[in-house]
């Protein structure tokens, strides 16, 4: 009987739609398969703030999942971070189960961001993918230095688009589904707004296994 | 309920829910750590402003402009006196590259900063002791050959690295070039000879009509110093290969002014004087020869305008005021005249290839013309005099063979200044060879100690340009001009012709700098950030600290630093300085933290125990 827990840490307003895509796709796709999931925001972290961190969850079940009114995911087996300097300020491997999986949003390599990582050995791999590049960010984030802090937002008013993913979501969502399996990529790639950035991703992720659990 | 007077329990002074300390509080920034916000972090780092990079000697101008404007004009001058020995003569002489490279420049118009330096060497020289101190005596014996500009900055860097220092000067009096080759009426005697004062008050000895190669031979410096360093200059004039040079009334530019200098000069000139060249020289020549009684002065030169000439624009500008004619595009081929100067034969000439780095081709086939004159004055370069010198250390530019460090080979001599900057790209000014004698002296000062030497560099994408600036913080300032003599009275006077800042013009003139780069206490951060995230106990630069833990990263410091002194780091090069919190909204950390344990067993607890129970 499988059970899955996905959490996703992203900023406030400006990249809160991409935490969002994240844990709705991966939950539909799952409802497709057959499966009982959950997805939900957090406004625990009063998400309205421009780069507060924030939160976004999913469980995944083969069984029907009894917990419908904890908003927290206690133990997470998943964790996406979509902005690369939250591997540094916050504490978001608490709970994991050792065989966890990480996934970050970056252009350093999985060695580099492993000095930051709280608690590795409860990780079964590190992944890396530089979804803004992946992505063709335009207005970026990882370009701050550049552009200053850019305060589009891709929520509320000046969302864009109704789009699943039209942005770096897609290739988050590629490098969690490939190096988990925790849905079907032929299920899930339908949804995806942003095709390129999702294929191109599944091909360009970098993996740093680390402590597998014994099955 | 009232509250009034009741006692509130330590563990309850800083609750969550009504008297939330404000984050212009110190419990407040503890209470909500949010430095883990941030994506970039501001630093300060102080970058290399232009004027300071293109100085010859790298006088740090932004510092002591930086002085100025807030009335230190001691500390000012001390900053001066670490690169410069004689700020007073290069306020007055020098060619001024840092105005050039002035980001003001590209702006409105350059920082007149040689003004200020003159005003700051004025002020030093007005001091009854100077600010320098010798070092300590290491016990080591130096010469230095020749007191010009590079003989008179290493002699006055290795006096305050401890050394014995020994100036020869072949001259009757010490100065060189800077007495030698520079007018009384831009720099007067005087000033020149308390600078020179202030260099014995070093300790520095100084040998004047010693000459290398006559009065002493290479072995004795050899045997009688630990080291040696070697600033000749160039000292015999170039011909200008014309015929009949030999004639009474052809004089050589440098010989010229040195004599006048000197106060040895026999030279009457007579009403009408040309001066063949069209450089620094030949425009300092043709105007003392007004001053030497010269009533028409025409100066002929290669180059096709005016703009070629190799000279400052000032100086030419002030030459003109003074009414010498200018004739371009011609080459002195003879002098004529029965023994004595009658005449000049010119011909049309140009350069070969590029203006004044080729060679001249004068076009004998077309008409000679006949330019009347009594004197004419030769004043197109110099070469230097070095048949002392052994074989081995001369290369085929006529100079010293030296390595990158100023070294001949491996022995203990050092050679500097133009003896060695000729026909290396290198101006041949003051101010560069007088940066030429203190790097000498410093790569010196290592061999003998023995550590390893260092070229200097400075990576170019540090050099502060305007676009590394936020501009809205400066307005446009007009340059305060330094007064000048009128030309119709000065050009028959030694008087000293542009005239020195008042301490209200230094100041106003350097309050318009930008101090590029550099943090210069101007307090726009700690105004301009919208949380209290920057701390400072004094106003000064390196004393601006930002709160890691509490600063979210917002930019705004960054985006309005005046003078791109603050930089934008990415947080992930920084190994530490973030509070590692569980969430956002930690109700278990940070401040809260501290209540942590008594509120978790406070359910536990019968209300008669708990403090304030009602």
């Amino acid at each position: 009987m499988s059970y899955t827990e996905l959490t996703v840490w992203t900023r406030g307003i400006i990249m809160d739609k991409e935490g969002r895509d994240i844990v709705n796709s991966i939950a539909a796709s799952a409802r497709l398969e057959g499966k009982f999931a959950q997805a939900m925001e957090n406004y625990v972290d009063n998400p309205d703030r421009t780069n507060a961190p924030t939160r976004k969850y999913c469980r995944i079940s083969d069984s029907e999942i009894e917990n419908a009114l904890t908003y927290e995911n206690e133990a997470p087996n998943i964790l996406v971070l979509v902005e690369q300097t939250m591997v540094k300020g916050w504490d978001y491997l608490r709970g994991m189960p050792p065989g966890g999986t990480l996934v970050i949003n970056t252009h350093y390599p999985p060695e580099y961001m492993m000095r930051f990582v709280p608690g590795p050995e409860r990780l079964a791999q590190l992944v890396c993918v530089d979804a803004a590049k992946l992505a063709d960010h335009k207005w970026l984030y990882y370009r701050l230095g550049e552009l200053g802090l850019d305060r589009l937002s891709t929520e509320g008013a000046a969302e864009r688009s109704k789009a699943i993913a039209p942005d770096i979501a897609a290739p988050l969502i590629a490098a969690v589904v490939k190096t988990t399996g925790i849905v079907k990529i032929a299920t899930i790639e339908p949804m995806i707004a942003n095709k390129a950035a999702f294929h191109a991703a599944l091909e360009q992720i970098h993996v740093l296994p680390l402590n597998p659990v014994a099955a | 309920m009232s509250t009034k007077g009741t006692h509130i329990p330590d563990w309850l002074a800083v609750p969550f829910a009504g008297i939330t300390p404000a984050p212009t509080q110190q419990k407040g920034q503890d209470l909500f750590p949010t430095g883990n916000w941030r994506a970039i972090r501001p630093v300060y780092r102080d970058k290399m402003p232009p004027c300071n990079n293109a100085c010859g000697t790298n006088e740090k101008i932004q510092g002591y402009l930086d002085l100025v404007k807030r009335g230190k004009y001691l500390d000012a001058y001390a900053l001066i006196k670490e690169d410069m020995p004689f700020p007073s003569v290069t306020g007055r002489v020098c060619y001024h590259p840092c105005e050039q490279a002035c980001n003001r420049g590209k702006y409105d118009e350059a920082i007149s900063i040689r003004a200020v330096e003159r005003f700051l060497g004025d002020l030093g020289q007005a001091l009854p002791r100077d600010v320098v101190k010798a070092g300590e005596p290491n016990g080591k014996k130096v010469a230095v050959v020749g007191s010009g500009p590079a003989g008179h900055s290493a002699a006055y860097q290795l006096a305050r690295l401890g050394y014995e220092v020994t100036i020869l000067e072949k001259s009757p009096r010490a100065g060189g070039l800077n007495r030698g080759g520079i007018p009384d009426w831009v720099l007067p005697q005087d000033v020149l000879d308390r600078e020179i004062e202030r260099l014995v008050e070093l300790g520095v000895t100084i040998k004047t009509n010693t000459e290398v190669g006559k009065d002493v031979s290479w072995d004795d410096l050899k045997k009688n110093y630990d080291a040696c360093v070697l600033a000749v200059g160039l000292t015999d004039p170039n011909s200008a290969r014309a015929e009949g040079e030999d004639k009474a009334g052809v004089l050589f530019g440098l010989p010229f002014l040195r004599d006048i200098g000197m106060g040895t000069s026999k030279v009457k000139l007579g009403a009408r004087v040309a001066v063949i060249g069209g450089g620094n020289t030949a425009i300092d020549c043709a105007r003392e020869a007004l001053r030497q009684g010269a009533e028409e002065v025409t100066m002929i030169t290669v180059e096709g305008n005016a703009s070629e000439m190799p000279a400052v624009p000032e100086d030419l500008h002030d030459m003109l005021e003074e009414g010498v004619e200018l004739m371009h595009g011609l080459a002195m081929t003879a002098v004529l005249g029965n023994g004595k100067v009658e005449a000049l034969q010119l011909q049309p000439a140009r350069f070969t290839g590029p203006v004044n780095a080729s060679p001249i081709a004068i076009d004998r086939e077309a008409p000679a013309a006949r330019f009347a004159a009594d004197n004419v004055i030769i004043a197109v370069g110099q070469h230097a005099s070095l048949a002392w010198l052994p074989e081995q250390f001369k290369n085929e530019r006529g100079t010293i063979k030296i390595d990158r460090f100023g070294r001949l080979g491996d022995t203990m001599f050092f050679a500097a200044g133009d003896i060695v900057q000729l026909g290396s790209g290198q101006p041949l000014m003051v101010v560069n060879a007088v940066g030429d004698g203190k790097r000498v002296a410093y790569s010196l000062d290592k061999i003998v100690r023995g550590e390893p030497l260092q070229e200097r560099m400075v990576p170019l994408d540090v050099i502060t340009d305007l676009s590394r600036m936020n501009m809205t913080y400066f307005p446009k300032f007009a340059r305060v001009q330094q007064e000048m003599l009128a030309p119709v009275s000065r050009k028959k006077t030694q008087d000293e012709v542009i005239q020195a800042y008042s301490e209200e013009q230094a100041i106003e003139e350097a309050n318009r700098c930008f101090s590029c780069g550099t943090c210069n206490a101007c307090d726009n951060c700690y105004l301009v950030c919208p949380e209290p995230c920057i701390v400072r106990s004094v106003r000064s630069n390196g004393l601006y600290k930002i709160l890691v833990d509490y600063c979210k990263g917002c930019r705004v410091c960054i985006e309005e630093c005046p003078t791109g002194c603050l930089e934008g780091v990415p947080e992930l090069d920084f190994d530490t300085g973030v509070v590692r919190m569980d969430t956002a909204f930690a109700i278990s950390q940070g401040l809260h933290g501290r209540q942590k344990e008594e509120l978790e067993n406070l359910s536990e607890r019968p209300p008669k125990d708990i403090d304030n129970w009602t």
